[in-house]
């Protein structure tokens, strides 16, 4: 396991130099930011001057250097934009607002995707499967920011204001985003139980474990969902990872103030040095989960052993 | 007898800073119209974007106004006509060809206590002049103006009393009192004190709103100052919360739960208009679109060689007859558009209306022919636009606008760039000989010169330079300080600007806001920025 870790952690240095190398390279490409900070009667020779004083005029290898020599120190350098620290600001928004968003939309879609997937296949081609595949179908075909903005007419709206149309901070305002980011997942997971749990309960130990006399209820949740949740683990991680650097739209339909928005406004506005830190963040979450999803794996399933 | 002294004493000490200040003590009115107001009440205003900064001196751009001018405020002042009127300044005249003299407002103080005087707004012309940062010990900032290379003719300013200021320039600048009167003016011992970043984030001016908190990219929450010099807001708190989604701002304001909404869709008005709770206002605004073409000699961009293929007035005249306006504005503005012939905004001071360009495409296409541009030898035209940045209607009119062209022969290339890209290429000069590129162009500044300017000197947006004889009557413009003689000189320009025609003029637009009926007195203004003095909240 200590090798494990250790081989781990020295692909994720890669990992995170790759990613950071291929950003600074790539957003330098999509061309020059100062435009953005000068009035629309600027000379080039005022453009020109402006870019100077960013350091935008120095040799690429040269700016490279610097980079990498500041990004083990976690100075990502000053948002050209706002003249803050980059990342300071998205730790600003990673921190309370995105973690807690996306906590809640997990917790949503993976407690309420169990019982909705076990009860789905449980009750094969019943009115509770129909039910639960319609929602399912529902869920992952309607577009975030449309069902975003049916839930605030909804309960903004229709029904005086029950849930805040937008904002963050409480209880309250979670719910309406939360629900909405987790619709999607909720259905992938729900599908992928139900399937999950129809291939396990036509297997030999599960007839085994009832012709032992197990209850239903045990032979269900103890023996045959711990195997059919393998896949749901890893989609868990994946759209936990999409949760916290994607939920772009959920974001601004619900004016939540989370990095995604942060990090997608600032590729317009060619902010080099935020793109950089919030990629770096992102990189960072994935390579995380994707570890804590593996350790998962032998919590789940003993017999997968990690070398 | 002590005794009475003694409270004689305390009855001075505890007025004396009231009267210093020179601050009459407020008794806010109960009622508006005849309407009982709340002056606890709070205001929630929606916005598309946060601003990035509160510096004015980093950026003034149409988000950032809206915020940097409720606390801060310049030498001059707007009506809601959009007229210059006293701001800190109470007066501002030439006292000879080449010095402009300030009088300015007594009794103002910045939101920390700082008084505002001479000393003050000589601090702030070193700052936009980018002099002095070694003797006052201050970070230089990245600013969109350069006013040092901008009115290069400025060439210094000094103190001629504690409420006087002179600024002497090197030739005769009539419009000193707009470019130095309208920036806002901040305050010397903060900024020194706490640097310009603290300025940038803990902003302190002398506006009607003290800024309380600012939660990024979220809201900003602004308290009113009691102690403000002019016509105080009639309520006590507002909060400008960011919410980028227009269908969501529609719903946050009928859900009651902000009080005004800007950037309403035109063809959403109607619909909250019918609305008894929602009242819905417009003005017309000083952002101006245009299609910029490439009217450059070759010695003026990177051209390979080549000059502007639209470099002959015949040709930019035609594209201009062959565009329907009044189609633009009724049928993808809702109404909520002007065509305007003048290449100044009708808000702007000296502006002189233009005589419309008819829509008349067989003239179009004779004047094109006259230009050696027939069907055997079609003009080409390579149009950048800035797609998912001025909004769904602009998006929607540079298509019709191509299809417009078309009719009469162009050959146009559509070319949706992102709005960096776009600004790249105009900052680079790297248009193709027969390029051309839609945009809108907006300002801070009240004078026609604002847009007049324009042409003068090669810029992002300057792609069809004056001829010799525009550019002598624009340094006229430029040089005369007799109002009434340079109003005439002015509209003068804008005719011959109108018939030389260096851009297809499309449309200035109109913004529409919606708000609750509880909110009283909101009048919109051509400016870039709202203002809430005098608006009460109904109780």
């Amino acid at each position: 396991m200590r090798a494990f870790l250790l081989r781990r952690a020295l692909h994720a240095v890669f990992v995170l130099w790759g990613v950071v190398s291929a950003v600074f390279f790539l957003v330098r490409l999509t061309g020059d930011p100062t435009p953005f900070l000068v009035d629309q009667t600027a000379t080039q020779q005022e453009i020109a001057e402006a870019r100077t004083r960013l350091g935008l005029d120095r040799a690429l290898h040269v700016q490279y250097l610097d980079f990498l020599r500041s990004v083990p120190r976690g100075d990502f350098g000053t948002s050209i934009r706002e003249k803050r620290p980059a990342m300071q600001m998205v730790l600003e928004h990673l921190w309370p607002a995105t973690v807690e968003l996306a906590a809640a939309a997990l917790l949503l879609s993976t407690i309420l995707a169990i019982p909705l997937g076990v009860a789905s296949a449980t009750h094969k081609n019943g009115a509770v499967d129909h039910a639960s595949r319609l929602a399912s179908l529902f869920l992952q075909s309607m577009p975030s920011f449309w069902l975003g903005l049916m839930l605030i007419l909804l309960f903004a709206v229709e029904l005086g204001g029950l849930l805040p149309a937008f904002g963050s901070g409480s209880l309250r305002h979670l719910i309406l985003p939360a629900v909405t980011l987790a619709a999607a997942p909720l259905a992938q997971n729900v599908r992928l139980i139900r399937s999950g749990m129809l291939e396990v309960l036509q297997q030999d130990y599960v007839r085994t474990a009832r012709a032992k006399g197990l209850a239903e209820r045990f032979v269900i949740y103890r023996h045959a969902l711990r195997n059919a949740a393998i896949p749901v683990i890893t989609v868990t991680g994946l759209s936990l990872g999409f949760m916290l650097s994607g939920a772009v739209i959920i974001e601004t339909v619900f004016s939540w103030p989370g990095m995604g928005r942060l990090i997608v406004q600032a590729v317009p506005g060619r902010d080099f040095p935020v793109i950089q830190a919030g990629v770096f963040v992102f990189a960072l979450i994935f390579v995380g989960l994707n570890l804590i999803v593996d350790l998962l794996y032998t919590v789940v399933d003993p017999r997968v052993r990690l070398t | 007898m002590i005794r009475h002294r003694r409270s004689l004493i305390f009855l001075l000490l505890l007025t004396w800073p009231l009267a210093a200040a020179g601050q009459p003590a407020i008794t806010p009115p109960r009622t508006v119209d005849g309407v009982a107001i709340d002056p606890d009440a709070e205001l929630v205003v929606a916005l598309a974007d946060d601003t990035t900064n509160m510096d004015p001196r980093i950026g003034m751009g149409s988000i950032r106004s809206n915020y940097i001018r409720q606390v801060f405020e310049g030498l001059v002042d707007v009506d809601a006509q959009g007229r210059p009127v006293p701001g800190l300044a109470l007066s501002w005249k030439p006292v000879s060809e080449l010095t402009w003299e300030f009088a300015l407002r007594r009794g103002v103080t910045f939101h920390d206590g700082e008084p505002f005087n001479a000393d003050t707004v000589l601090f702030n012309l070193d700052r936009f002049f980018r002099r002095n940062f070694d003797k006052w010990g201050l970070k230089d900032v990245l600013a969109a103006t350069s006013f040092e290379k901008t009115y290069p003719f400025v060439t210094r300013w000094e103190k001629v009393d504690d409420y006087t200021v002179r600024v002497h320039t090197s030739e005769p600048a009539p419009t000193l009192w707009d470019f130095i009167g309208r920036e806002p003016m901040v305050p010397r011992a903060y900024t020194l004190k706490n640097g310009v970043d603290g300025l940038n984030d803990r902003p302190v001016g002398t506006g009607p709103w003290k800024m309380v908190e600012w939660k990024r990219k979220t809201s900003m929450v602004f308290e009113r100052n009691d102690a403000y010099w002019g016509t105080a807001p009639l309520f006590r708190k507002m909060r400008f919360q960011t919410i980028p989604e227009g269908a969501a701002r529609i719903a946050a304001l009928r859900a009651g739960q902000v009080g005004l909404i800007e950037g309403v869709p035109p063809f959403d008005a109607p619909a909250l208009a019918q609305d008894a709770r929602l009242k819905v206002v417009s003005s017309p605004q000083k952002l101006s679109c245009r299609l910029y073409l490439n009217a450059r000699p070759k010695d003026k961009y990177d051209s390979g060689g080549k000059d502007g293929l639209f470099a002959d007035q015949r040709v930019r005249l035609a594209l201009n007859l062959a565009i329907n306006k009044d189609a633009i504005v009724k049928k993808i503005f809702n109404g909520y558009a002007l065509a305007n012939a003048s290449p100044v905004a009708s808000v702007s001071y000296g502006y002189a209306a233009q005589e419309a360009y008819p829509y008349d495409p067989a003239r179009a296409r004779t004047l094109l022919a006259e230009a050696g541009f027939r069907d055997t030898n079609p003009l080409t035209l390579q149009l950048l636009f800035p797609a998912k940045h001025y909004g769904q209607s602009f998006d929607e009119m540079t298509p019709a606008v191509a299809e417009m062209l078309k009719d009469v022969g162009v050959q146009v290339t559509l070319k949706p760039v992102d709005f960096a890209t776009l600004l790249q290429t105009a900052s680079k000069g790297t248009l193709p000989p027969n390029g051309g590129f839609a945009a809108c162009r907006t300002g801070n500044n009240l004078d026609a010169d604002d847009y007049l300017r324009d042409w003068a000197a090669i810029a992002m947006i300057n792609w069809a330079p004056y001829p010799p004889e525009l550019m002598s009557l624009y340094t006229a413009t430029r040089r005369e300080v007799d109002a009434p003689k340079r109003l005439k000189l002015l509209a003068d320009l804008q005719r011959q600007v109108r018939d030389w025609a260096p851009v297809v003029a499309l449309y200035q637009e109109v913004k529409v806001y919606a708000l609750s009926a509880r909110v009283l007195r909101f009048a919109p203004l051509p400016e870039l920025n709202m203002d809430f003095r005098g608006v009460a909240v109904k109780r």
